[in-house]
């Protein structure tokens, strides 16, 4: 493995991962300060891409640069460099040139949810499990401020930090063959939404009228890594018609 | 310019080369499986690298021409006949209207992909053609091709109608060059895949590291344009470190749990958990795209150096091609 240690600010180091990728670490563990970073970085290259860069993908604390090393190298003569350490060297003076700024993070994104009944089967055994009464879950799922550490599993499916401890409940032993879109589910430590229709075993506490993955739009995809929601307990009788404002009179 | 897919077959779908602006947001590539066969097919019609075509699984399916038109198919598995004539793959091929193609079985392989003049005309879908079914998108309505669908070519220009012409007037429907592939799938030894190794190559001993490069691996029937899992011989950790979900590749070489590899083609997730033990190089992959459940595989080590030569051969390779494609449309 080529890691190397870093020169500049925040990058710890890079991997090739094949020959026409390359990742950036930016640290070893789980930090709420990592995301936004990862943000930046993201923006800087899409805004400035380099000769034969693809696409990149955004985790925990990297973010994998895929890229075509022939357009590359026929733009450039990076001469006995590998093509993972160009990309890297560019990378740091790229953030050097830059002034680091998160002015991009906006509000926190306030999402509706209707709490157990129909839209949340599970809020009963996460009741039974933790203790807590159904009331006291709500309150304490809907108290916090999450931050999206990352997106993936699912088109749309945000990994989210922030859970109170007390709500962890494990997941189901057997997955659910159909999670309806929009469901709020607890899996372990963890809390998430689903985006759209699929299998899975997280605890469904509620469901989000709010459409997370609407490829029709101009902007899909509601959510992404680095930036900050909560939920707000909605009552169920106003499910139908948020979801309705949400996609208008489309027939889907 | 259209075509009437009379059988669908099994698992047909519209693909490109693959969507590549979701994938922060955990939107899967997708793309066809086998993507040095669609470069060949739409290279063979001077199409762009991202023209869309349909991606056949095994041989079942039956075409209807309906106009006068220029398809060109790659492959492996099948070839394209016209009744009982065989017609040759990896390169243009002039239809005329009314003619009837279908499949037939041939060799080792399970994908034909099959192109047209500016690639088939379905909506772009989040920045790409391509049908990923789990999100409903790309291709028609986001779904797997049907019986009696209809396929539109994007484009027909003067070049098109005058080459469609000048191979009618060649008492063939078809010129004497094609594109070689550089693949040879006919002998019945088992395919040997390239590959480096993988970030996390060091959490597994030496032992399960050489283990993996001297076992056969044989293709799960549980396996999908997700990805592949490998039975042969169980790769064991040392490391039990966990790894934070990290970014994930076609290609990708993944060793769960239960330490069977499994191979993420088109469809994988973005980003994984498991070590990533190996990662095909750019150049064997489109081969990977072309085995089946039961097919067997080796894998053999390389340096990222290396795949990047090769990788670079291969379009050095193309970038003559298509000089010499451009003057044989031209030429009269």
């Amino acid at each position: 493995m080529d890691a190397l240690p870093l020169n500049a600010n925040d990058l710890f180091g890079y991997y090739a991962l094949g020959e026409k990728a390359v990742t950036i670490v930016f640290g070893d563990r789980i930090d709420p300060a990592i995301p936004p970073k990862i943000r930046f970085v993201e923006n800087l290259l899409k805004h400035a891409p380099f000769p034969g860069l693809l696409t990149t993908v955004a985790a925990y604390t990297t973010l994998c640069i895929q890229y075509d090393p022939f357009v590359l190298k026929s733009a450039y003569d990076i001469g006995a460099q590998s093509t993972a350490e160009w990309i890297f060297d560019h990378i740091s003076i790229l953030m050097q040139q830059q002034p680091s700024q998160t002015e991009f993070m906006t509000d926190v994104l306030s999402i509706p949810v209707c709490y157990g009944g129909e839209y949340g089967p599970d809020l009963e055994h996460v009741a039974a499990h933790t203790g807590l009464s159904a009331s006291e879950i709500i309150k304490r799922h809907t108290s916090t401020t999450y931050l999206i550490y990352m997106m993936g599993f699912l088109p749309g499916f945000p990994y989210l930090g922030g859970l109170d401890p007390s709500l962890a409940t494990p997941r189901k032993t057997t997955p659910q063959q159909k999670v309806p879109a929009g469901s709020v589910g607890i899996a372990g430590a963890q809390t998430g939404i689903y985006p759209l229709e699929s299998p899975g075993g997280w605890q469904l506490i509620g469901r989000t009228p709010l459409p997370l993955f609407d490829p029709e739009q101009a902007s899909p995809i509601l959510l992404r890594s680095g930036q900050e929601i909560r939920f707000e307990a909605m009552d169920h009788s106003h499910f139908d018609a948020y979801r309705q404002d949400c996609y208008g009179n489309k027939t889907s | 310019m259209a075509i009437k897919l009379l059988k669908a077959g099994p698992f047909s779908s519209i693909q490109d080369l693959g969507r590549l602006d979701y994938l922060s947001f955990g939107v899967p590539k997708a793309g066809a499986m086998d993507t040095l066969s669609v470069r060949i097919a739409n290279e063979a019609l001077r199409n762009a690298a991202q023209a869309a075509v349909i991606e056949l699984t095994y041989a079942q399916a039956e075409i209807e021409i309906l106009s006068d038109m220029l398809l060109a198919y790659a492959g492996q598995g099948a070839v394209l006949a016209n009744g009982k004539i065989p017609l040759p793959a990896n390169r243009p091929l002039a239809l005329v209207k009314g003619t009837r193609l279908k499949l037939i079985p041939d060799g080792m392989g399970c994908r034909t992909y099959l192109a047209t003049t500016g690639g088939w005309d379905v909506p772009i879908a989040m920045g790409s053609r391509s049908t990923y079914l789990q999100a409903k998108i790309g291709g028609i309505n986001g779904r797997l091709l049907q019986n009696g669908d209809i396929l539109c070519a994007t484009a027909w220009t003067t070049e098109h109608q005058s080459f469609f012409t000048q191979l009618q007037q060649s008492n063939r429907s078809f010129p004497l060059w094609y594109i070689g592939s550089g693949r040879n799938l006919t002998t019945p030894d088992i395919p040997v895949i390239r590959v480096v190794r993988g970030p996390e190559a060091d959490w597994f001993s030496t032992e399960s590291w050489h283990k993996f490069l001297s076992s056969a691996f044989e293709v799960d029937r549980n396996s999908n344009r997700m990805g592949y899992i490998l039975e042969g011989h169980d790769i064991q950790r040392i490391n039990k470190a966990e790894l934070l979900s990290t970014a994930v590749l076609p290609g990708t070489i993944q060793i769960p749990g239960n330490g069977r590899p499994v191979l993420l083609m088109a469809d994988c997730q973005t980003t994984g958990g498991y070590p990533r033990i190996a990662q095909v190089a750019a150049i064997d992959l489109p081969l990977c795209g072309q085995l089946k459940p039961g097919d067997q595989i080796y894998f053999q080590e390389i340096s990222t150096k290396e795949a990047e030569v090769l990788y670079l051969d291969e379009q050095y390779y193309f970038q003559k091609i298509r000089r010499a494609i451009d003057l044989r449309y031209y030429t009269k």
